[in-house]
């Protein structure tokens, strides 16, 4: 028995100490690619841009390193008939491995975009490093690598400033999406809905926007911004959404969590402020003599956030009124986001998953024609409950009649 | 290692033909006289002297018994070990006063004196030199008349002790303050007060050739399993040392298993935690001169129980004894977690975390494995020394040290502060494990853990964490496996492991531990309030 364990034990060792760190990275052997911008060059190549973190540069980092004066991140960019050639390739310039388990964000240029991501992300889906939790927007009317480029006060790390922006901006304001890779492959590969993606823009000068001065003013040349909602149809970008109507789709998409309403108040616009709180959105499918309806239903609660009318707000009657007013209100927004959708034929509601779930043999029969014949012509009702829950601080205006 | 094993078996073997010509490996003490004592009183005390190589503390005081009578005598007694006031009040003062009856015959003296006159307890006839000699050493007062070829020994131990304080180790907020001193006797006093039952057994012999220091082994019959105390037994009696000068070399010579990290035994320097193991059925071995008492069998839950557990309430007690737990898995993996994280699985950390580690690391020049491994190595150096060094100068160790694994080390860029920030976790964590033993063990184990993740990465501490349990559970402690009740498990029994019920729940004592009477109090204790009387149940309706 001891024997057996002497001949079998320098074995072991050796199968532990020959292999010796199989697979080892050390910190400082790897570059984080924070986000990964993707752009089409005007030979048809894909350009991938990768935002690159220098970890001596970023606030928090005490220690020593670059110093205080370097810019938290970099931008390499190389060219390849793939997304995986590309990187591979952008290894000539980086000096580490590129790491891309940290990669938040990915951004796809507008051109690229219009001409169709059905096969860009399948690469990031296979890659054992790559999340399909990375947040995906659309470089509005610039190219993917310039929007990485700027940098951004506040955030550091850029693509950590969009990411934020995007989750604090739906949650308090809901006119942009919070979407991940991993919505967007869903999208594209069902019959029944098609994706939308924030878009973002850069306000201000790119030149400027690129260099360290751009975050030691106060007023920063260059900002980077989320602009409007961009709709896909067959994974290709054909058009854009903006202010109400971008809204009243993510009404319909039930991805409200608070927002902001005015409606006017007897002749006065923009008379009473509106802070919803709460929203839940039904979207449910009917069939009646084969063909499909849909009914939205919204119910929202919410304070008056704003009176800039004398108004008595004691008065059940008045609250009643104003509901019933910011209810006309909201569906004329979601009436409004999805004649839009209608007009460019995408439905990027999901409707047809709920026709789908709901009359699964007539969903067969439609599949295919769905987005052109069936969605622009479908029968949508849409109703909302909206409840004034409190007044705020306060219960009457300041302004006396 | 292998090889010296082989070289073993092989002088071993060489030896064996040797080995009947001279097995004077015990280095008994050779200069005890063969011969039988001696009628004369010179001659005995010629003995004595020579046989003590005439050492100044053995004390020699020749007398004349009584007034009358011109019988010599003397009284051997070694200065220190007795009590003096003892000896000359009550054995000396009436030996030398008392009037003899002359008609008693030389042999019927020490009769006479013997029930007349000593005033001490522990009487005895001592007729080896052998004897003798361990009677005076142990304090007695040894007694020689001339003609007579036999002593009387008196019981007169005394002398200089450490008096009871409190215990150093395993210190409790809310419990007794007393801790064991060096004398065996006032140890088992302590036991006695605390467990006032005849079936409380001490039985006590003599191990070490040399040292012949007393070991005591005490149990509650009836409670403690039979087949335990006569192993324990066995495993003592098999002892064949030169000296015993600490618990822990019975400890290493009984253990089950010398190859584990893990201690198989439990030590304590409190009577509390003897009384209570006692209890639940194991056997205390006491040890002359050492404060730290050995508890056998010992189960590996047992190092997470603080004795403060059974004393604070069970709310407390289940909550801390969480805690122990994830201080004991933090001492042994948080290193081995840095390194697998920061050198294979990147991916799991944070993303701002891996950010601001990766700064840090920037200006390091070491992997994270060397880096982690000196920053351990030297906390081990610092501790060390401050356990080590006197009490003064240990001061200037922590301040020194505070700098040098702190903030000078990370500012020479030699380790990152993250780093620091790991070490002193585990160090804090290793501090904070109840049981001083067990925190040993997970120090050693940290170190292969931390080799397996430089290697493997959490595989490898995951393999390594496996091996140790498979190991853990393979233990046994007096027969007694390690793990119980958890492996095998015991389903009686686990409200005193990870977590401490009620006291009114602790009906039944280990199972395992304790085969036949487990019964510890009776069920249905649950304290409730008074049943309202009839008066307030009218008020009520």
């Amino acid at each position: 028995m001891k024997r057996l364990l002497g001949m079998f034990l320098p074995f072991a060792a050796c199968v532990c100490l020959l292999s010796g760190c199989w697979s080892k990275k050390e910190l400082t052997d790897l570059a984080f690619v924070i986000a990964v911008g993707l752009d089409k060059t005007e030979d048809g190549k894909y350009l991938a841009s990768f935002q690159v973190v220098n970890p001596g540069n970023v606030a928090g980092a005490t220690q020593r390193g670059g110093g205080a004066a370097g810019v938290p991140v970099s931008i390499y960019t190389s060219t390849g008939d793939s997304l995986v050639e590309a990187s591979r390739k952008a290894s000539e310039k980086v000096s580490r491995l590129l790491y891309y388990a940290h990669t938040n964000l990915v951004v796809v240029g507008e051109e690229l975009a219009r001409e169709g991501l059905d096969g860009v992300f399948d690469a990031m889906e296979r890659s054992q490093q790559f999340r399909t939790t990375a947040r995906l927007v659309i470089a509005r009317g610039h190219s993917a690598k310039d929007t990485l480029s700027v940098l951004t006060p506040i955030d550091k790390i850029s693509a950590n400033q969009i990411i934020r922006t995007l989750e604090f901006s739906e949650m308090a304001w809901g006119q942009t999406i919070n979407v991940d890779v991993w919505w967007a492959i869903r999208g594209i590969a069902s019959p029944g809905r098609n994706p939308v993606i924030t878009g973002v823009s850069i306000e201000g000068g790119l030149k400027k926007g690129k260099r360290q001065e751009n975050v030691q003013s106060s007023v920063p040349d260059a900002r980077v911004t989320l602009n409007g909602l961009a709709l896909f149809k067959n994974g290709r970008l054909i058009g854009w959404a903006d202010g109400p109507t971008a809204r009243g789709m993510m009404w319909v998409l039930d991805r409200i969590h608070q927002t902001n309403l005015t409606i006017p108040w007897e002749g006065k616009q923009e008379a009473i402020g509106y802070r919803a709180t709460r929203a839940k959105t039904n979207v449910e499918a009917r069939v009646n003599n084969g063909r499909p309806s849909i009914s939205v239903h919204i119910k929202a609660e919410g304070d008056i956030s704003e009176a800039r009318v004398p108004i008595n707000l004691a008065d059940a009657g008045v609250v009643f009124r104003l509901e019933q007013e910011l209810e006309r209100n909201v569906k004329q927004e979601i009436t409004k986001a999805i004649e839009t959708a209608q007009r460019e034929k995408t439905d990027i509601f999901g409707f047809g998953d709920a026709v789908h779930r709901a009359a699964p043999r007539l969903w067969k029969k439609i599949e295919k024609e769905w987005h052109d014949r069936y969605f622009p012509e479908l029968d949508v009702t849409v109703t909302a409950d909206l409840y004034i829950r409190r007044t705020g601080l306060r219960n009457k205006p300041y302004i006396e009649e | 290692m292998l090889f010296q094993w082989g070289m073993r078996r092989q002088k071993k073997q060489m030896n064996d033909g040797v080995q009947q010509e001279g097995d004077d490996h015990s280095g008994e003490v050779a200069d005890v006289p063969q011969e039988p004592m001696s009628a004369e009183l010179a001659v005995n005390i010629d003995i004595i002297r020579r046989a003590t190589g005439e050492s100044d503390d053995v004390v020699i005081r020749r007398f004349s018994l009584g007034q009358e009578t011109q019988m010599k005598a003397a009284i051997v007694f070694v200065d220190g070990l007795v009590d003096e006031k003892n000896v000359y009040e009550f054995l000396l003062m009436p030996l030398l006063t008392t009037s003899f009856p002359l008609a008693l015959e030389e042999k019927e003296r020490f009769q006479w004196i013997e029930k007349k006159l000593a005033a001490v307890g522990g009487v005895k006839h001592v007729t080896e030199w052998k004897q003798l000699f361990f009677e005076l050493f142990s304090g007695a007062t040894v007694m020689l008349i001339d003609g007579v070829p036999f002593a009387i020994s008196a019981s007169t131990k005394g002398g200089q002790y450490r008096s009871i304080e409190e215990p150093q180790t395993q210190i409790a907020i809310r419990g007794p303050r007393e801790g064991f001193t060096e004398s065996l006797r006032t140890n088992t006093a302590m036991i006695r007060r605390r467990i006032k039952n005849p079936n409380l057994w001490l039985e006590t012999m003599q191990i070490g050739t040399v040292t012949q220091t007393d070991v005591a082994i005490m149990y509650v019959k009836g409670i403690a399993n039979d087949e335990i105390i006569e192993e324990v037994k066995t495993r003592l009696r098999r002892i064949d040392i030169d000296s015993v000068l600490e618990s822990g070399y019975i400890e290493q010579l009984i253990e089950d298993q010398t190859f584990t990290t893990f201690p198989t035994t439990y030590h304590t320097e409190r009577p509390d935690i003897v009384a209570a193991n006692l209890l639940e059925g194991r056997v205390a071995i006491f040890v002359e001169g050492t404060p730290f008492v050995l508890v056998a069998p010992a189960l590996f839950i047992q190092f997470f129980q603080a004795v403060e557990d059974y004393y604070a309430r069970f709310d407390i007690a289940t909550a801390l004894r969480f805690l122990r737990v994830l201080i004991f898995f933090i001492s042994l993996v948080a290193p081995a977690i840095y390194i697998a994280a920061t050198t294979f699985h990147q991916e799991m950390i944070p993303t701002q975390l891996v950010i601001a580690i990766a700064a840090q690391r920037e200006a390091v020049p070491f992997p994270a494995f060397v880096e982690a491994l000196m920053m351990e190595v030297t906390f081990e150096v610092l501790r060390e020394a401050g356990v080590r060094l006197p009490r003064a100068v240990g001061q200037a160790v922590s301040i020194v040290g505070a700098l040098v694994i702190g903030q000078a080390a990370v500012e020479a860029g030699f380790v990152s502060s993250a780093m620091v920030i790991v070490v002193s976790i585990t160090a804090i964590a290793s501090f904070a494990t109840p049981s001083f033993a067990i925190a040993i063990s997970a120090r050693l184990i940290r170190f292969g853990l931390m080799f397996l993740a430089a290697m493997f990465g959490f595989y490898g501490i995951m393999m390594g964490i496996l091996v140790m349990t498979i190991h853990l559970c393979s233990l046994r402690s007096f027969g007694v496996p390690y793990m119980s009740p958890l492996a095998p498990f015991t389903p009686s029994n686990i409200g005193d492991t990870l977590f401490r019920v009620p006291t009114w729940m602790f009906r039944e004592r280990p199972h395992l531990i304790s085969q036949k009477n487990i019964v510890r109090q009776s069920g249905d204790q649950k304290p409730q309030p008074p049943a309202p009387s009839r008066q307030e149940k009218g008020d009520e309706s």
